[in-house]
């Protein structure tokens, strides 16, 4: 059990010509499970190995308990780690897999079967335990990998995308018992995933890292829950991040800045009322303009009139994909950046090159500056918005 | 197999089986000729497959055993055959052994280790492997001339000079193994090392057990080429007691008496031990230690 914290983290496999990462500023704490999350090249798994001692750090300072660890190598850290590819000793077995951190530690032989016994009666491992790797199934072998880690006793468990190269019901299932694991043993535990599901249901809180873009101060996106980085995303990065499938962006002009209700204009001339604080900004500068899939809301009936209701849309249907038991329709639209996507319950009953009206509900649209940035939401999300 | 064959297939097969048999009996035909020209009465190096006179006087002398000539004269072994073969194993045994333990070490750090210059040595090495060892005889020649003068056991005429000047040829295991080291994933050792382990503990419980069919493969091929190797020892090595099997079997064909018979039963003693190394090697030559530790 520890607190970890990184100071202004950053590397550079080229002396500084060209970043992996940079400024990375984070805290966690003690018993906290924390994701880190990202698309692929982001750095989360760089960010990982750094933690645990595989990769060196290029500037900054890494603290556990207080203790500055930089230049501690990995064995000197007390940390556990589990390997998306399980990264099982072949030759040994389940038994011996567990124990091998115990005898180098040159542990005694009692409390090596004790920890080792008590790790797979806590795994389901028991049957297993005179097995090769060879002999048993992704599961399992994770499984074995996680009892690794948890015999040593680490201060901080590092899990490197330890479930996908399982099946989906065996990752679901393996989710659970993660997260069950965390609720027993309570220890600081950081889970470096592409999956925001799992970053979603399992993490405490959730770190968006993003690829660094030349010029950026850092990579480190955005930190907070998992609701906070839904409902409040700070940027345009974390709101297309985060959701699936991603929030709608459309162009847009300020046209009246507001405390509590902010007016724009759509590039293609429509008029909308946003529930966000742009008292910052000017009339007139570019803003962007989001909404999520699920809170899109469809017009009862095609008819025209409805242009007159306030926030109303007007586009035309590109594709369906029907889910069954929902469908995500596709639309176009003059203002919007690649598509608008709806997600409804039910089976999608509209026809291609249909022109349908949305309306895009002011509590629940999300409100980005030019350069990418939030503006802080004035009304808390509703809940419950979708609809057949 | 269910998969569709032509139905002339039957008879490839069977020119397939002509030929394969043609082949086989092009690479047995010297071996048993040796062996035939051993259990051949006197010294011939030719005559029939099956010898007309069998005898075992030669390998009577192979075994420093004197032989009664069926004239009732009696033949003293000339030369210690058996010393010889003693000799040649202590040699071969000793350099596989230092062979093994550098070879390992270098390819790991080939392997695993980023350093400066790293690729230019492999090249290096591999080219510098391709001259001959026979044109460096006189620079070794004159260098353990040189080392006997302060440690005797390793001077000229001694059997530590040639173990040491075999261990000379390792770029071509350095580069077999690191070959294989290269095939074992990496997050095995860094798992290890999370684990507790310095770098040299992960080397020696994961890396080494994962690696002992190369290992074995390495020892047998310095083991063999050390067993045969001529030139080298023939300028080493001097006096009748400290020769090996490969030197001394020359000692036969003196250029006005060829002993033939003498000379194919001291080959065939030589074989002797490389059969021995393998049958004890090969159950380590096995396929599929490393499956099961990692996912791909």
């Amino acid at each position: 059990m520890a607190e970890v914290k990184l100071n202004g983290i950053s590397k550079s496999y080229d002396q500084g010509k060209t970043w992996i990462i940079k400024d990375v500023n984070l805290e966690i704490h003690n018993g906290e499970f924390v994701a880190f999350i990202g698309p692929s090249g982001c750095g989360k798994s760089t960010l990982l190995r750094m933690i645990c001692g595989l990769e060196d750090i290029t500037t900054g300072e890494m603290h556990i308990d207080g203790e500055l660890i930089n230049d501690h190598p990995p064995h000197e850290r007390q940390v556990g780690m589990v390997f998306q590819s399980y990264a099982l000793y072949p030759h040994m077995t389940v038994a011996e897999n567990m124990a091998f951190g115990l005898k180098l530690a040159r542990a005694d032989k009692s409390i090596i079967k004790q920890r080792v016994d008590e790790a797979a009666r806590m795994l389901q491992l028991e049957p297993l335990l005179e097995r090769k790797p060879k002999a048993m199934s992704g599961g399992q072998r994770q499984r074995v990998a996680i009892g690794r880690s948890i015999v040593q006793e680490p201060r901080v468990f590092l899990f490197d995308e330890p479930l996908s190269n399982l099946d989906v019901a065996l990752r679901v299932q393996m989710r659970q018992e993660l997260s069950q694991l965390h609720r027993r043993l309570k220890t600081t535990s950081i889970y470096v995933t592409h999956d925001q599901v799992e970053a979603m249901t399992l993490a405490n809180r959730i770190v968006v890292l993003s690829p660094l873009q030349p010029g950026a101060k850092t990579n480190l996106e955005q930190v907070g829950g998992p609701l906070e980085l839904y409902h409040h995303p700070a940027n345009l990065f974390v709101a297309g991040f985060i959701g699936s499938p991603k929030m709608n962006f459309l162009n847009a002009e300020l046209q009246q800045p507001g405390e509590e209700w902010s007016t724009i204009k759509l590039t293609s001339g429509e008029t909308l009322k946003v529930a966000a604080n742009t008292s910052s900004s000017a009339c007139g500068s570019q803003v962007i303009i989001g909404i999520r899939p699920e809170h899109v809301l469809l017009l009862p009936d095609k008819k025209q009139d409805q242009t007159e209701k306030d926030n109303t849309v007007i586009a035309t249907v590109s594709t369906l994909e029907r889910l069954g038991s929902e469908s995500f329709i596709y639309l176009d639209h003059d203002s919007v950046r690649e598509y608008l996507i709806v997600r409804v319950t039910g089976s999608g009953l509209q026809n291609e090159n249909d022109k349908l009206g949305i309306h895009l509900p002011p509590k629940q649209c999300h409100l980005f500056s030019a350069e990418g940035l939030a503006f802080s939401r004035t009304h808390k999300p509703e809940l419950n918005t979708c609809q057949s | 197999m269910a998969m569709v064959q032509p139905r002339n297939l039957k008879y490839r097969v069977w020119y397939a089986r002509i030929a394969l048999w043609l082949f086989l009996a092009l690479i047995l035909f010297p071996f048993l000729m040796i062996i035939s020209v051993s259990f051949r009465s006197g010294n011939f190096a030719t005559g029939s497959l099956i010898p007309e006179n069998p005898s075992l006087e030669h390998w009577y002398l192979a075994f420093g055993i004197p032989w009664e000539n069926p004239d009732g004269s009696v033949t003293e072994p000339f030369f210690p055959v058996l010393l010889w073969l003693w000799n040649s194993i202590k040699v071969a045994f000793f350099s596989s052994i230092l062979v093994l333990m550098l070879s390992t070490t270098g390819a790991y750090a080939f392997a695993r280790l980023r350093f400066k210059f790293r690729e230019h040595m492999l090249t290096a090495m591999m080219i510098l492997q391709m001259f001959p060892a026979v044109l460096a005889l006189v620079a070794i020649y004159t260098l353990f001339d040189k080392i006997g003068d302060y440690i005797p056991w390793l001077g000229i005429n001694s059997l530590g000079s040639v173990t040491i000047a075999y261990i000379g040829g390792i770029a071509l295991h350095i580069w077999l193994i690191k070959g294989y080291f290269e095939t074992i994933d990496n997050s095995l050792e860094e798992a290890a090392a999370i684990d507790g382990a310095t770098p040299w503990q992960a080397f020696r419980y994961v890396l080494l057990p994962l690696s002992v069919p190369i290992l074995a493969v390495v020892f047998i091929l310095a083991f063999i080429a050390s067993i045969g190797e001529y030139p080298v020892a023939s300028i080493l090595l001097h006096s009748m007691d400290k020769l090996t099997l490969a030197v001394g079997s020359q000692q036969y064909l003196n250029p006005q008496n060829y002993l033939w018979g003498d000379f194919a039963a001291a080959a065939i003693l030589s074989g002797l031990p490389i059969t021995i190394i393998f049958l004890a090697c090969q159950r380590w030559i096995v396929g599929g230690l490393t499956s099961g530790g990692v996912k791909g």
